[in-house]
């Protein structure tokens, strides 16, 4: 009886504290005194972050993440959330922070609190190096593969012009392949995809035609953390200027860091 | 607690989309059915009949599509294929593939319908005067087919339903129809309840047809004892009488 009181009691104890830490707002001064910060990256978003083959996470994400914690002077624990976790990962004070391709939504923010973008995702049209299209208008009567469910679809139902014939497949992967095989005449996916394509097979004839859509990503910390939050503003500002990541982008991405990201 | 009802307004302004789909199901499924059926039984004859040089291609064939999946069989039909020049719409891919697969069913299923025939049927049959393409024909293929009908009925009825896999080679069948129904108006369950309507009329009606085909085209177990012989055979067995 005085062994499950007494366990009853830590656990008590435990929950009165780690809610007394949950309840402090997270500060920079904090995480300096921690000697470490604790960042939550995506599980499965390449090139932003990925497991590679020897089960350690990498991406721009990570990258971002280390410079971060070279800027507080403290060590960078990395762990991997699938897409769903990763915002209750930050609300339960598992991590300090999440670099983990969040978009910042006004349903997102009621919850957490996001910096300024430090990146962005696109979606362009591909197709043949010879063709000469540069808008949605010049698709009309060809055949355009998309993966279903993804914005791109939707962008392609509500913009694209009469006439122009939408194949969708089960992914980005198959649209692509759909391309390579000729049975489509452009796709429209994610840049990241063409990239990675364009990796394993450089002699491809393939190319960017247009962008078709711009998504931002924010950091995200807990919603009471406005110090954290300005102080990440700042850096993400910083390097923008001093060229951190656009030099990070062309590494993982490919291609230039977009000059226009919105602030605010 | 019910957090949401369902609102099938949306559907009936995509409607048009699903009958095209329903065309597209049908057009591609009944293809493939008769073409397979065919494909199928001339493999089980053929297999029955020819020289061992000939049999072990066809059971190549029977094994290989058996157990491979649908979705990859297309795949290599439809995004493998233009690698070595032929390239295929969505319709034809999808046709030939079914085609492909049911065929491989339909040979398996023909062979268990050969093989039942007894020898002393086929020796009857020689003693008749029959000639060999009589005997194939009448003794063997014929109440072959009419035993192994309802497992073909089973078998066609399952590939008009695996026909939806071909939206996923880009065709707007009804699966195809109904994933971009629901990716525009996000009334999942509402789309799923009328495509699987229209899947059950579907099996339901081809199962009916094959069903009134097999009663009218076929000697039944029990009718054909009292069938009269065809015509030709008669003439021989009365020739045959001292």
């Amino acid at each position: 009886m005085l062994k499950i009181s007494k366990a009853f009691t830590a656990v008590l104890f435990g929950l009165v504290v780690g809610s007394a830490f949950a309840a402090s707002a997270q500060t920079v001064d904090e995480l300096v005194a921690s000697g470490k910060i604790r960042i939550g990256v995506n599980s499965a978003a390449p090139p932003f972050s990925v497991i590679d083959t020897s089960g350690k996470v990498i991406g721009y994400d990570v990258e971002v993440g280390e410079k971060i914690a070279e800027f507080l002077g403290v060590d960078a624990e990395f762990t991997p959330y699938a897409t769903a976790a990763r915002i209750p990962a930050l609300e339960s004070s598992k991590i300090d922070i999440a670099i983990a391709t969040l978009t910042p939504t006004p349903a997102r923010a009621k919850v957490v609190m996001f910096t300024i973008p430090y990146v962005t995702f696109g979606s362009s049209i591909i197709s043949s190096k010879d063709d000469k299209i540069t808008s949605l208008e010049d698709l009309a009567g060809k055949k355009v593969g998309v993966a279903r469910g993804t914005p791109q679809e939707v962008k392609l139902m509500e913009e694209g012009p009469d006439g122009m014939e939408i194949a969708r497949f089960e992914d980005d992967s198959i649209a692509m392949q759909a391309l390579v095989a000729g049975q489509v005449y452009a796709i429209a996916v994610p840049d990241t995809t063409f990239i990675e394509y364009r990796k394993s097979r450089p002699d491809n004839p393939f190319d960017f035609k247009f962008s078709l859509q711009n998504f931002f990503m924010s950091i995200a910390v807990r919603k009471d953390a406005y110090e954290l939050q300005q102080w990440l503003n700042t850096v993400i500002s910083f390097m923008k200027v001093n060229g951190d990541l656009n030099t990070l982008y062309a590494k993982w991405v490919g291609k230039p860091l977009p000059e226009i990201m919105p602030e605010f | 607690m019910i957090i949401f009802g369902l609102n099938f307004g949306p559907i009936v302004s995509v409607f048009p989309a699903l009958l095209v789909g329903l065309w597209l199901t049908v057009l591609v499924s009944v293809t493939a059915i008769v073409l397979g059926g065919f494909l199928g039984l001339s493999a089980a004859i053929a297999r029955s009949l020819a020289p061992r040089w000939l049999k072990w291609p066809i059971d190549a064939y029977v094994e290989v599509i058996r157990n491979t999946p649908l979705l990859i069989q297309l795949y290599i039909i439809f995004l493998g294929l233009p690698s070595i020049g032929i390239r295929l719409s969505p319709i034809e891919a999808g046709i030939i593939g079914l085609t492909i697969n049911v065929g491989a069913y339909c040979t398996e299923i023909f062979r268990a319908g050969i093989e039942s025939v007894h020898k002393s049927q086929i020796e009857a049959g020689l003693s008749l005067g029959l000639s060999r393409v009589q005997i194939v024909r009448y003794v063997v293929v014929v109440p072959a087919v009419a035993r192994v009908w309802p497992s073909l009925v089973s078998q066609f009825v399952l590939l008009m339903l695996a026909s939806s896999v071909c939206s996923f080679i880009s065709l707007e069948e009804i699966s195809g129809a109904a994933y971009t129904i629901q990716s525009a108006t996000f009334l999942n369950f509402e789309v799923y309840i009328v495509i699987g309507v229209m899947y059950l009329l579907l099996a339901a009606g081809l199962r009916t047809l094959m069903m009134f085909i097999g009663e009218h085209l076929l000697p039944g177990p029990d009718r054909s004892r009292r069938r009269p012989a065809p015509k030709s055979v008669s003439t021989k067995i009365v020739e045959a009488r001292p």
